[in-house]
């Protein structure tokens, strides 16, 4: 719980600048599909967007390093968006709850959790940066925090509709991992509905791996 | 995974993603075609001639047919999941023939229906109701006039609403 707490004041304190590539909140009526992977984690989650401030999704998440399986409710709330002739910058904040398991070596028994997402992003159509912190407290069955921002670059700026591509590089922290910094140089292709992502973490030699869908 | 993550990004970066799909009305998903005088008049862009995209061709087929043109600047757009929030909100209008999201030049058009109005009020809610925020509305002739741009700079506190 202390870690949890200590994970939603990073998040509020502001430490870094902006979010992720794409929030679970689209327009009203929206649906957004995500799996993410990252070298702690993979997750995949629905989210429906009731009004262009609101969300409210499902999401399931295997943290691989604590063997704990986490399957529960998401609402995300867009705090702010900063609207600019040739910028968007948002600050989005989530809350999780739900039930968490053990996994392979991890012998304990269904437990609840809870989690927050703090996520900032600025972008225009040439540069991007982010800032994500997140963590849950699921008691017996382990907990996590991490924090990471984001830069990047598009190599050239694309037209409506035109394959969108992005050379990025993203910063992680996780004080509770051995490699507790970790850089991941990624490239983002982006289409349409579609966002795609995938890089390679330097130090812990894992897969990132990101879909996003939005019907 | 190696293999698996090269396949992907072959298969993102392969340009039978780049086809276009005709007689999609409403679809952001067609690459947009800069007009004659070098792409900063997107308001312009709907009717010009030698637009050969799918999307385009839509706006100026729903002119042709006596829609009215309605060419919104907006803030905030900077990538396809605006223009595809923005397409998608307005596509569920009946008073809608075809929209068509400009990212060079921030400009949202609308050709309405044949006999169909769209008016300033519903038009700035839908584009709020798509998570972004209308800075002019133009009809008529200034619709066909050069985007000038969004007017300023704006903050929207979810709070608010």
């Amino acid at each position: 719980m202390a870690r949890l707490f200590c994970a939603v004041c990073i998040a509020f304190s502001g430490l870094s600048a902006a979010a992720k590539a794409a929030g679970p909140v689209s327009y009203a009526d929206g649906v957004t599909l995500i799996e993410e992977t990252d070298r702690e984690s993979t997750s995949l989650a629905v989210h429906y967007t009731l009004n262009p401030h609101f969300a409210l999704g499902y999401r399931t998440e295997w943290d691989r390093r604590n063997d704990v399986l986490l399957n529960g409710a998401r609402a995300t709330a867009l705090l702010k968006r900063w609207y600019g002739e040739n910028y968007q910058a948002n600050a989005y904040l989530s809350l999780d709850v739900g039930v968490a398991n053990g996994v392979g070596p991890n012998p304990s028994n269904a437990a609840p959790y809870i989690g927050a997402v703090f996520m900032a992003d600025w972008e225009t159509r040439r540069w991007f940066a982010s800032y994500m912190a997140h963590a849950y407290e699921a008691f017996d069955a382990g907990s996590n925090i991490a924090h990471m921002a984001r830069v990047g670059v598009a190599p050239y700026v694309a037209d409506t509709g035109a394959l969108h591509t992005w050379l990025m590089v993203e910063v992680d922290h996780r004080p509770d991992n051995p490699n507790e910094i970790d850089i991941t140089p990624l490239v983002r292709f982006f289409k349409g509905d579609v966002l795609f992502e995938a890089g390679w973490s330097i130090r812990s030699n894992q897969p990132l791996v990101n879909l996003i869908y939005r019907f | 995974m190696i293999r698996i993550l090269t396949a992907a990004l072959f298969l993102a970066a392969s340009p039978a993603l780049g086809d276009h799909k005709p007689g999609h009305d409403h679809h952001g998903d067609d690459a947009a075609t800069k007009s004659p005088d070098g792409g900063d008049s997107a308001a312009a862009t709907p009717a010009a001639a030698g637009a050969p995209t799918a999307a385009m061709s839509n706006l100026n087929e729903a002119i042709a047919a006596g829609g009215e043109l309605i060419v919104a600047d907006v803030l905030g757009v900077v990538c396809d999941f605006c223009a595809t929030a923005m397409n998608k909100t307005f596509a569920k209008r009946a008073e809608v023939a075809a929209t068509y999201v400009d990212l060079d030049t921030k400009t949202l058009s609308i050709v309405t229906k044949p006999g169909e109005a769209l008016d300033d009020e519903t038009i700035t809610k839908l584009v709020t109701k798509a998570g972004y925020k209308v800075a002019a509305i133009r009809r008529g002739e200034a619709a066909l006039e050069p985007s000038h741009g969004a007017a300023k700079d704006a903050t929207d506190d979810a709070a608010a609403h």
